[in-house]
């Protein structure tokens, strides 16, 4: 079938042809050899730009609060698809799993962080239940 | 069967079309300003999954039957959704993730169809060379345009990109020639009858393009170059030179020249073209072509530097490094 073959023929990435590169390389930001794992609650969302930035209190073992802060994408596009920064609320526990900074100071990138009912938070490219996603 | 949502903002009160996705509109409904030029101002995103060098899985083939474009279409969001929270993936290698992660979908906005010009749609925004390639010159401009983007060394802010620095968008947002990245493709365009001005919401660039005028003299140099621009018909023609020497698109040098065209083919459309000129970058000049649609406003602010905590971060790991390796 026509369809068919043309699907063979263009089999290669279309995402790799894609305009790519972003405000800056994330591997000269955070440690690959550095992931971390967060238990905590969010304390305040940063909806700023480059990079938003969403705050977590950690408490230790010892009962120490240490306070991380975590990388996110341009905030204008959540904006657009209707999140703001009480879309979740401080108190709001979390899991976060990503990188920590080169210079070992408490932030990390988030490359997944999970709420308490199990949803990943910022991921799911085709429904987000955004109202951006409901649109189309 | 589907259709394509146009959206536009008319004098204040906001429309909504639906039209099909095949032959380009009937120019009729184009606005005017009093003095009689086309109204190009408004709120335009240049969102789109054509690549600006055609893949290699493509070759040789210009446009794409809407069935085709679809089914890549399709692919392409599948892919997206495939690599989403995962540490590695085409997309984070290309942005420099390098095991880290990085973005996550949610906060990509770069389109989901491909660009379509006079109703077709099309697998590269380079039209001329016809193979949809950057004429390169030599392995010397690749390796400029390489360094452009990751930067060479970390000593001091002044060694970063232009973008990792909060001073010009990344991927020539701002252009010119303007380019479609990653996410924040938006623009405003305001007009009257002496200037034109182009918000990029990037990075809060602003183009301001004087009409009628004579360039900058040339020891003037800006980061988004100075442009000059003139009616030619219905189609604003604007012309940049006076580059720095560190602007660097695609390699390019202080004596980039480029040439766009700016034509409202309908109430949802401008039909923009670029040509790109840089004999010590470029082996000829090329030209790119796509459409900017109309999409509901505002553009929201982008205050870059007051949140640029990757740069601190960024130049921070570099010492800490250093320091390290002294030990």
């Amino acid at each position: 079938m026509k369809t068919k073959s043309f699907a063979v023929m263009a089999c290669a990435s279309l995402i790799l042809a894609a305009p790519a590169w972003a405000h800056h390389a994330f591997a000269a930001e955070f440690d690959a050899k550095r992931p971390v794992h967060l238990v905590g609650v969010v304390s305040k969302v940063e909806l700023i730009n480059p990079h938003a930035w969403i705050h977590v209190d950690v408490t230790g073992p010892d009962g120490k609060v240490t306070s991380w802060m975590v990388e996110a994408g341009s905030p204008n596009v959540l904006l657009r698809r209707g999140f703001t920064k009480t879309t979740v609320a401080p108190g709001t526990p979390v899991v976060v799993d990503g990188y920590q900074s080169k210079d070992g100071s408490l932030r990390a990138n988030g490359k997944d962080i999970t709420l308490p009912d199990g949803k990943k938070l910022f991921l799911g490219s085709s429904g987000t239940g955004a109202p951006y996603d409901q649109k189309k | 069967m589907f259709y394509r949502l146009i959206q536009f903002v008319s004098l204040g009160a906001l429309s909504v079309l639906l039209v099909a996705p095949t032959p380009a509109q009937n120019s009729s409904v184009v606005p005017r300003t009093p003095d009689g030029h086309p109204d190009l101002q408004g709120t335009w995103t240049n969102a789109t999954i054509t690549p600006l060098e055609r893949p290699a899985a493509l070759a040789g083939k210009t446009t794409l039957t809407d069935a085709e474009a679809h089914e890549l279409e399709t692919k392409s969001a599948n892919e997206l959704a495939e690599y989403d929270g995962k540490s590695e993936g085409p997309l984070l290698t290309a942005t420099g993730s390098a095991g880290t992660g990085g973005y996550n979908a949610l906060f990509l906005d770069r389109g989901s169809e491909f660009a379509r010009v006079d109703g077709v749609k099309r697998t590269s925004l380079i039209i001329d060379p016809p193979d949809g390639k950057v004429p390169r010159l030599s392995a010397e401009t690749d390796r400029r345009l390489i360094a452009s983007y990751t930067g060479g060394s970390f000593n001091s802010v002044k060694d970063r990109p232009l973008s990792e620095r909060c001073i010009i968008g990344f991927g020539s947002t701002s252009g010119p020639p303007m380019l479609p990245v990653l996410y924040n493709n938006n623009y405003q365009i305001v007009q009257t009858p002496d200037h034109v001005l182009i918000l990029v919401e990037m990075v809060h660039d602003a183009r301001i393009v004087r009409l009628n005028a004579k360039h900058a003299p040339p020891d003037v140099r800006q980061w988004l170059g100075d442009s000059v621009g003139h009616w030619e018909g219905d189609t604003l023609v604007v012309d940049t030179t006076n580059f720095t020497d560190k602007t660097r698109f695609r390699g390019s040098t202080e004596n980039l020249h480029v040439v766009e065209r700016f034509t409202r083919t309908d109430a949802g459309t401008i039909l923009y073209r670029a040509t790109i000129e840089d004999p010590a970058a470029f082996a000829r000049p090329w030209t790119i072509e796509y459409p900017f649609l109309a999409t509901p406003g505002p553009i929201y602010e982008y205050a870059c530097h007051e949140g640029n905590y990757a740069l601190t971060d960024i130049l921070g790991g570099a010492r800490k490094k250093e320091a390290e390796e002294r030990r």
